[in-house]
């Protein structure tokens, strides 16, 4: 469970390879939607489920669905909410079904060896990795309301209102909830160290 | 996009966090402040645009309208 952080890897100095997703025939748009919301995409679905890989999965099927369903998107809340409403369905739904199972997560090194990340220092390395735990475990010992909360109010570019229509509750429900929620992250968070 | 700021300071715990590493001292101001420290460092595996760009050119193509058939013959 503490190896939810993205870890560089030797490749990481390489200049980054053209996306893609812009080879498709009708790609550019898409491509240019990609590289816009995928991290906040996978970021949720990384901190939500504390499963590299099956975050990996989750951002996936979320933009593939995206690229069948984008001429059904009618603009009634921003392009940011429509991808998160469909990430947190698809997280939910698998939390649901591995609820009945044994649930063991499957993140080992190998996991990472895929995973890029932009020059740092060796320093800089040790630090991000360990926040990153941290703020996992921490996380982890929220209630899935409040780590949901965290997350989408931790995006600047949502609105309480539109965390509020996400997590299906009123904007004053989100204020009071987050208060404690600020509260429980910390006291676990303090824990961690 | 943002209607009203989310992150008042005065409603906010003050997080002082170490982000360990002797000389690493680094602080936070809020959970958000913290969480979106760490939503920038965490990179999207390239391998899911290979992926997607895959599955993608898997889908079936949409069937053309009779005058797009007809166009092109």
């Amino acid at each position: 469970m503490d190896s939810c952080v993205n870890e560089p890897t030797p490749t990481e100095t390489a200049p980054a390879a053209p996306n893609p997703l812009r080879s498709l025939p009708d790609g550019t748009e898409f491509a240019a939607l990609y590289e816009e919301h995928s991290k906040a995409v996978y970021y949720l679905a990384l901190r939500f489920l504390c499963d590299p890989q099956k975050a990996e999965d989750v951002t996936h099927d979320v933009f593939l669905k995206v690229y069948r369903k984008l001429g059904e998107f009618r603009g009634e809340s921003s392009i940011r909410t429509w991808l998160y409403r469909i990430t947190i369905n698809h997280c939910q739904n698998l939390k649901q079904s591995w609820a009945s199972r044994n649930l063991v997560t499957t993140a080992d090194d190998t996991v990472w060896n895929t995973t890029a990340a932009p020059a740092e220092s060796p320093l800089r390395v040790l630090e991000t990795k360990e926040l990153g735990e941290r703020i996992q475990k921490a996380l982890d010992e929220l209630t899935e309301e409040y780590r949901l909360l965290l997350l989408l109010v931790a995006d600047e570019e949502l609105s309480y209102e539109e965390v509020a229509a996400l997590t299906e509750q009123t904007a004053d429900a989100v204020r009071g909830k987050l208060h404690r929620a600020r509260k429980a992250f910390a006291v676990q968070f303090a824990k961690t160290a | 996009m943002k209607q009203e700021s989310k992150h008042r300071p005065q409603e906010q715990h003050q997080l002082s966090h170490s982000a360990s590493q002797q000389s690493a001292m680094r602080e936070f101001a809020s959970t958000e402040e913290l969480l979106r420290h760490d939503a920038a460092q965490t990179d999207v595996p390239p391998a899911i645009a290979e992926r997607l760009t895959q599955s993608i050119a898997k889908l079936p193509q949409k069937p053309q309208s009779w005058w797009q058939r007809w166009l092109k013959r």
